[in-house]
């Protein structure tokens, strides 16, 4: 069979390839940064046929299958700008448009959930004594927002060494948390590890307000009884989570090693001035 | 977990730690699985969940990965609030040699551990706190918040409590007679409880009395762990060593007088 350069192709292939290089064309104007996430597997297309026309008869009713490589919504190049998003945002099991939302969308949603991490664990409510229900949703952003902030009060109100100041404060409080899971653990307790290191991390936000309030009035009366009282809301804030996951005889035991943290960041935040 | 730990043959072996066979292992094996004959049950080689009751570190050498599970650490915090505060109640008195027999088959490292953090803390608090009555009398001074201080206590209390008892360890097996290094862990740890209420009382600004309590609290403390060792290691000729642990128990008590409160 003699086969010319040109072969000629079966009427639809040639839809099929023009559709491909349109998509090709729209994915190049849109940038780089599209990532799209992965579509179900698409039935087997047509191949372009490159025998004889003889077998184009046999394989016609495939190819009129639209192939479903095209994304069903290729985004709009519109929303091109916001495809560099802070990509923190996406917890377990979000949906691929977290990836393409706004920024301020995405911060949105974790402030909120900050905030309602807060409200469950520092504030009272009626939650508080099923510890399984409450910090369901746990994160590591209000933590971490949490000890930084700590870290840089208390560094701010150092007059001097104030760097080793920040490392000690860091240090103590992102170690302790880690170290306070750890015993509760190896003292046979049942706690995720986790949901125990988001917890103590939320358990820090009276001694923040403590610290900055501490930093506005340098006077030693005042800033004893304000930590005083901050430490004691710390303190029961983070009561029943740990008391919950150890057994009862050795709550004592695992609840002396978080006094000792928080009394010891209420001594940081009194003594620093 | 519980009764696993209930039934140990081999409380009356001073000096050993039990081993713990779990009842039953899962079938699970993963393919780091160690096949050797002298193990049974077979270990896993790779992480272990934090609750299953398997002892990593009873197994021979080959299989390290226990050293990073959780689950085979967990039989030295198996005690309960009442066994640690009577632990620490006896550390209190020196002229009792009977702190092993207390442990018994059940050392525990909470205390130790517990104990020199908060040591650790009182020192460079109280110190602190110490300066700042000391400059109060001599008001040309100007007293600043020495966060140096942190640095210094974990270093010394925590240097201290780790490196003399594997010392002493490496001294026993080289000497030949038979230790073991949890315990002493233990006992060091708990001769260190004595310091947290002397230092309570260091803070008060007069000299002589800051002499006398340290005075008091390193003999007490240095008391308690010869006692303890000589009756420990009964059947051997050690005198030497009891006497240089005494020693340095005291240095240690001096030591922190004069870095903290000076």
């Amino acid at each position: 069979m003699p086969y010319g350069d040109t072969i000629p192709l079966h009427a639809s292939s040639q839809s099929d390839i023009d559709e491909i290089e349109n998509l090709i064309n729209a994915s190049i104007q849109s940038g780089p940064a599209t990532v799209h996430p992965t579509r179900p597997l698409s039935p087997p297309r047509a191949s372009i046929p490159v025998s004889s026309p003889f077998v184009a008869s046999e394989i016609s009713p495939q190819a009129y299958q639209k192939p479903p490589l095209v994304p069903p919504g290729v985004p709009p190049p519109a929303s091109a700008a916001h495809r560099q998003n802070v990509g923190g945002g996406v917890g377990f099991g979000a949906s691929p448009n977290t990836l393409t939302e706004p920024v301020w969308d995405t911060v949105k949603r974790d402030l909120s959930r900050i905030i309602s991490n807060l409200k469950l664990v520092v504030f009272p409510n009626p939650n508080r004594e099923d510890p399984g229900k409450a910090l369901r949703d746990w994160d590591l952003w209000g933590p971490f927002f949490f000890i930084i902030f700590l870290g840089l009060t208390l560094s701010w109100s150092a007059s001097v060494k104030k760097s080793e100041v920040f490392a000690v404060a860091f240090a103590v409080l992102a170690a302790g948390a880690v170290i306070l899971t750890l015993n509760v653990l190896l003292l046979g307790g049942h706690i995720i590890f986790f949901q125990s290191l988001s917890l103590l991390g939320y358990c820090l936000f009276p001694l923040d307000a403590g610290a900055v309030i501490c930093m506005l009035k340098n006077n030693a009366i005042i800033k004893l009884v304000v930590v005083s009282i901050t430490l004691v809301w710390s303190s029961w804030a983070a009561y029943p989570f740990i008391s919950a996951a150890v057994g009862p005889r050795r709550k004592a035991l695992a609840l002396y090693p978080v006094f000792l943290m928080y009394i010891s960041v209420g001594f940081l935040i009194i003594a620093i001035d | 977990m519980e009764d696993a730990y209930g039934s140990l043959p081999s409380s009356h072996l001073l000096g050993s730690v039990p081993a713990v066979i779990p009842p039953n292992e899962k079938p699970e094996n993963k393919e780091g699985a160690t096949a050797s004959m002298q193990m049974f049950p077979p270990g896993n080689g790779g992480y272990r969940a934090p609750g299953s009751s398997n002892v990593g570190d009873e197994q021979p050498a080959t299989s390290w990965a226990g050293v990073f599970s959780i689950s085979s650490y967990t039989p030295y915090f198996n005690v309960d609030t009442d066994v640690v505060v009577d632990r620490l109640m006896s550390s209190v008195y020196p002229l009792r040699g009977d702190f092993f027999s207390k442990i018994g088959a059940n050392p525990d490292l909470y205390a130790p551990v517990w104990i020199s953090t908060t040591l650790v803390f009182m020192l460079a608090a109280l110190g602190n706190c110490a300066s700042y009555l000391m400059k109060k009398k001599d008001p040309s001074h100007q007293w600043l918040f020495d966060v140096a201080y942190f640095n210094w206590s974990a270093g010394v209390v925590y240097g201290y409590v780790l490196i003399v008892p594997a010392a002493s360890y490496f001294l026993l097996q080289y000497l030949g007679s038979n230790g073991s290094l949890i315990r002493l862990w233990c006992l060091w740890g708990y001769s260190l409880f004595i310091f947290i209420p002397a230092s309570l009382l260091l803070v008060v600004p007069v000299e002589v009395f800051r002499w006398v309590i340290i005075l008091l609290a390193g003999s007490a403390s240095a008391g308690f762990i010869s006692l303890n060792l000589r009756t420990y290691t009964e059947g051997h000729d050690l005198m030497v060593w009891v006497v240089s642990v005494f020693l340095l128990q005291f240095f240690l008590a001096i030591l922190l007088k004069v870095l903290f409160f000076a």
